[in-house]
């Protein structure tokens, strides 16, 4: 199985979406703050669950958060 | 034991311990974090590493001291024993409740969970290592008795106890170090 890269543009969404807070996006899908900073760091692949929470939060699709770009 | 195996036996600890120390020096808290406050249950890693250190080396000094039957024998070093023991899980217990207490909402997610249940894989390794000490330590010393005194079944339980806690502690530590991608 191939390694799969996820990048993720959750930085960006939370400044357009009035400057949310990472305690305020945590706080919302039910994780601690520093979940929040790793994903931002790309340092951490979450869970489909956590990825459809934070997605929602936004109110947007998993698609328009993660990207998927398997490893060649 | 032979004096030989007894040099052997102290310079490979200290060397151990030494070579540890480096290596929990090493997971420190990096400044390309850009800071980030430890999460609760990493707060929790480094209060056990503390408090199973302290443990750990109250019952090595109990032992050094007043030699290694000093829970069947020596009733002030077996109440200093149990102190430290129970001290130990009063300070791990009462880090918990306030580190709970501080943080508010969620104290431990998927990502912690993820990082615990590695870090059982660092604590199995550290039980395997201390069995594997005791098992080659105990068949050198006393291979011509052909039978063990009762004091060591104790001395097994409680370092195996504490270097078990230890290691979950480290592989806690060690886990915020690393990334990671959940396969599931």
């Amino acid at each position: 199985m191939p390694k799969a890269n996820i990048s993720n543009h959750i930085r960006r969404l939370r400044f357009e979406n009035g400057e949310m807070t990472q305690q305020e996006l945590a706080t919302r899908v039910g994780c601690t703050r520093q979940t929040i900073i790793v994903l931002e760091k790309e340092r951490y692949v979450p869970s489909l669950s956590l990825a459809f929470l934070i997605a929602g939060v936004f109110g947007k699709t998993i698609e328009d958060v993660f990207e998927f770009s398997p490893d060649d | 034991m032979s004096a030989v195996w007894i040099t052997v036996a102290v310079l490979a600890g200290a060397a151990c311990i030494a070579a540890l120390a480096r290596f929990v020096w090493s997971l420190r808290p990096q400044r390309e974090m850009g800071g980030m406050p430890p999460a609760p249950l990493e707060r929790l890693g480094w209060i056990g590493l503390g408090v199973t250190a302290v443990v750990g080396l109250g019952l090595v000094c109990l032992v050094v001291l007043v030699g290694t039957d000093f829970i069947k024998r020596d009733s002030t070093a077996r109440g200093i024993f149990w102190l430290l023991m129970m001290s130990g899980i009063a300070v791990w217990a009462l880090a918990w409740w306030t580190i709970k207490r501080r943080a508010g909402g969620t104290v431990v997610d998927e990502r912690d969970r993820a990082i615990l249940a590695r870090s059982l894989s660092v604590e199995s390794v550290v039980v395997l290592l201390t069995l594997v000490t005791w098992t080659v330590a105990l068949t050198e010393a006393y291979s011509d008795e052909g039978t063990l005194p009762i004091e060591y079944l104790q001395l097994i339980f409680w370092s195996t106890f504490i270097l078990g806690a230890f290691g979950r502690s480290l592989g806690i530590v060690m886990g915020y170090r690393r990334e990671i991608v959940l396969d599931a």
